[in-house]
């Protein structure tokens, strides 16, 4: 039985904002963990040095979800991620990012029937170019009750 | 040593790539990530307390590793976009395998699709996905 009720009309809407200011620090950890080499995610001297691409999938809003989904995380797990990016994001760099859900829809696998939900970061510079776009693909195996 | 489009073909395959999931290595990241309040990412202990078989890896640092080894590949490419499936959890300390093969190739956009895997030492896959990486040569 469902336990968390979802209105559909939540899809599209903008439910966060938050202002990030990318840091270098992290950026040169983020690529030597992951083991990047190219000198332009190692090496602040390089003319073209930017961050990860998939650096963004970092940053979270202040919500996760919006109001009418809160109930939905609980129990969730992480089925995957698409990052898009549009342009090269630099240390510094004063990105604007909102999110909304883009998605919901169900699945059935082995274990049972599974709701996914697609929660979507859309990332803007301080030049007001968008720079990349995090879908964040959640699933529970609860299946939600659509109003 | 970067590589040109028109010297890669559809059905390339990538350099297997063996990348250190060593629980340090891991504590970096999720430092980095600002994720290392969660015991799973960083004790191997306080982990399988949580029902988990160890420390595991981040999901984005599993995608962040195959986009490394892409640009480690292409050298200049420019991923344009990268799409993980996170199946399995991938455990620190242990001694994964990446790879990646080209499956498309479009001269129209100097573009080309790299499938990805990672799989763990028991050779299931745990993490797959796509790149698609530009070339400007």
């Amino acid at each position: 039985m469902s336990d968390v009720t979802i209105d559909k009309k939540l899809i599209g809407e903008e439910f966060d904002v938050i202002d990030i200011v990318v840091k270098q620090d992290e950026a040169l950890t983020f690529a030597r963990a992951c083991g990047e080499t190219h000198p332009r995610f190692t090496d602040p001297s390089h003319e073209n040095f930017q961050i990860p691409p998939t650096m963004v999938a970092k940053f979270v809003g202040r919500k996760i979800m919006p109001e009418g989904l809160k109930g939905f995380f609980v129990g969730t797990f992480d089925a995957g991620k698409v990052v898009d990016i549009f342009a090269p994001i630099r240390p510094g760099d004063k990105l604007r990012a909102s999110s909304k859900i883009a998605d919901i829809y169900e699945k059935t696998g082995r274990s049972g029937p599974m709701t996914f939900v697609v929660h979507r970061m859309e990332f803007t510079n301080q030049n007001g170019v968008k720079v990349a776009c995090v879908d964040w693909r959640m699933v529970r195996r609860t299946p939600l009750k659509a109003e | 040593m970067s590589l040109r489009f028109q010297d890669i073909e559809l059905g390339d395959e990538l350099p297997e790539h063996r990348p250190d999931i060593r629980l340090e290595i891991v504590r970096e990241f999720a430092g980095a990530a600002r994720m290392d309040a969660a015991a799973r990412f960083t004790d191997h202990d306080k982990a399988r307390e949580e029902g988990l078989p160890g420390a595991i890896v981040p999901g984005i640092m599993s995608q962040g590793i195959l986009a490394a080894m892409v640009h480690g590949w292409s050298g200049d490419g420019i991923i344009e976009r990268i799409d993980t499936v996170f199946r399995a959890m991938v455990v620190a300390d242990t001694e994964p395998i990446c790879r990646g093969v080209v499956t498309d190739v479009d001269p129209g956009t100097r573009t080309i699709v790299v499938d990805l895997t990672m799989q763990n030492e028991a050779h299931e896959t745990t993490v797959l996905g796509t790149a698609t990486v530009r070339f400007s040569v």
